[in-house]
């Protein structure tokens, strides 16, 4: 599919979620609970002139941004040395696969008492809830490396550290990408949660006061704008693995 | 016994795998030797052993018995003296361009740059894709793919060639193309090659010599066949079917084992 046609899906797919918004809460539902698009935009666009959720925006993608970076950046180097060594695989192994079963959610407590309610501990969850979705993708990747890329270096002169840089890590390069936006949406998870329980801003602490002051319309602007983030974040990442993954095999 | 001192030895080399059901042979007592310069077709049937042969002096495998050496040197390992030339496509990098690939070994060899592109333009044209230098592996089709993987091993200027069934997943009119350019690339550099196959017809083609093996498991050399003919071989001259009915015999017996 051509670009344009691609991004005028995109649109038309929109409209319809709109469409089909307005329709459900002005003929299905009809309760001042259930607002339909129009004034939660009015809202939106209040907001904006405020210049109060550009504010919360910023609070809230600066965390993700921060953890994510932390996250990924421990967590390619470990997911590499577990899927190069057996040692470490066998020792770090026991660690993914009990932390894993963790969520970050159920840290949010014990990052609270740990950090506070500053920038510290949301940045250490989002940095938790990324870091072991990185680590397992990345593993499996360099796991995936084809028997013969290997070899065919080794024929031509190269020694370990050659064979893991020049072709296991970039052999490695799609499955890393894919893991971190598997990561990234679990940030937006987190940091919701994170923001709703100890937060002095942010999207989530911005959907708990508009709960606890009965802003129907605040709410539905926070979804709105969650669900966006989380779409562009999320085509970027694509963008950034087709980039890749044209020059790759083209079924990744 | 030694086959005196030829440049690659093999000498009662046998592989054997531990399997759940017990220890099974891939290879038994095989012995060979190659002069340099040949090209040599080892023919055998499915799993005969004749890839294991193949990994074994690539270094891939070490023998369970026996010894291998390449110019009186045990193989223990892959080396830049022995290139070798894959089934599949796997093993080419796609995140590289044809070019890339190609000058992949001179670039771990360290060799500086005027150097590496003039390496790669002489072997991209020797092996017929000159201008396609800048595509990568999933924009060339398969005959090109196994082009490329003869210019990234002669581009590292091994001491032999080792060819593991490359023309065996492309269709009949590309393979038989490809065999007679490998035929002139192989006159033009003067290689030592040792290559795999299971069909008889590219064996006669190529070879200077035919090594038969005993159908497997736990193959061995049946037979050797010179081929006294010229190149480019006329596949249908009277000299040609001679030799194509002796290997068809040999390896006939291994199919249909009286």
């Amino acid at each position: 599919m051509s670009r344009s046609a691609t991004l005028a899906g995109y649109l038309g797919g929109f409209l319809l979620l709109f469409l089909v918004w307005h329709v459900a809460a002005t003929i299905l539902v009809k309760s001042a609970l259930f607002p339909p698009p129009w004034p939660v935009l009015v809202r939106g666009w209040e907001l904006i002139v405020d210049n109060i959720l550009q504010d919360q925006i910023r609070a809230s993608l600066r965390r993700i941004g921060q953890g994510f970076v932390i996250g990924s950046a421990l967590g390619i180097p470990i997911g590499l040395a577990i899927g190069s060594f057996r040692l470490v695989r066998a020792l770090l192994e026991p660690w993914t696969e009990f932390f894993r079963f963790i969520p970050a959610v159920a840290m949010i407590t014990v990052s609270v008492i740990w950090f506070g309610i500053g920038e510290e501990s949301k940045i250490f969850l989002i940095a938790y809830s990324t870091i072991f979705v990185v680590i397992i993708a990345t593993a499996a990747g360099v796991g995936a490396v084809a028997k013969d890329k290997i070899r065919a270096a080794l024929c031509l002169g190269a020694n370990r550290w050659q064979v893991f840089s020049q072709v296991a890590l970039p052999a490695t390069i799609p499955y890393i990408l894919t893991g971190m936006r598997l990561a990234m949406a679990n940030a937006f998870i987190t940091i919701v949660a994170a923001e709703l329980v100890a937060s002095n801003d942010g999207l989530g602490k911005m959907l708990w006061d508009a709960r606890l002051f009965m802003q129907v319309e605040d709410i539905f602007v926070t979804l709105l704008c969650l669900g966006m983030l989380g779409f562009t974040a999320d085509r970027l990442f694509r963008l950034a693995i087709r980039m890749f993954a044209g020059r790759f095999d083209p079924t990744i | 016994m030694l086959p005196a001192m030829a440049f690659v030895t093999l000498d009662h080399v046998a592989k054997t795998y531990r399997g759940r059901g017990g220890d099974w042979a891939a290879v038994a007592d095989f012995s060979l030797g190659l002069e340099e310069g040949e090209f040599f077709c080892l023919l055998g049937t499915s799993g005969c052993g004749k890839t294991t042969i193949l990994n074994m002096l690539a270094g891939f495998e070490p023998p369970t018995a026996g010894r291998i050496l390449v110019d009186g040197q045990a193989i223990t390992r892959p080396g830049a003296d022995r290139g070798v030339v894959f089934q599949g496509h796997d093993s080419l990098y796609d995140w590289l361009t044809a070019e890339g690939n190609i000058g992949f070994g001179p670039k771990l060899a360290g060799k500086p740059r005027a150097e590496r592109r003039e390496i790669v333009r002489h072997y991209l044209t020797m092996v017929g894709l000159g201008g396609q230098g800048g595509k990568h592996p999933s924009e060339l089709s398969g005959g090109m793919k196994q082009r490329i993987q003869i210019a990234r091993a002669l581009a590292n200027d091994p001491r032999m060639l080792l060819m593991d069934e490359p023309f065996g997943a492309l269709d009949a009119m590309t393979r038989a193309i490809l065999q007679g350019e490998l035929s002139r690339i192989w006159a033009e550099t003067k290689k030592t090659v040792l290559f795999i196959t299971h069909d008889i017809e590219e064996a006669c083609a190529l070879a200077t010599r035919v090594g038969v093996m005993t159908r497997g498991p736990g193959g061995t050399l049946k037979a050797v066949v010179p081929v006294d003919l010229p190149f480019p071989r006329d596949r249908t001259s009277d000299g040609f079917m001679g030799v194509f009915r002796q290997v068809h015999g040999l390896i006939h017996a291994e199919i249909h084992p009286a």
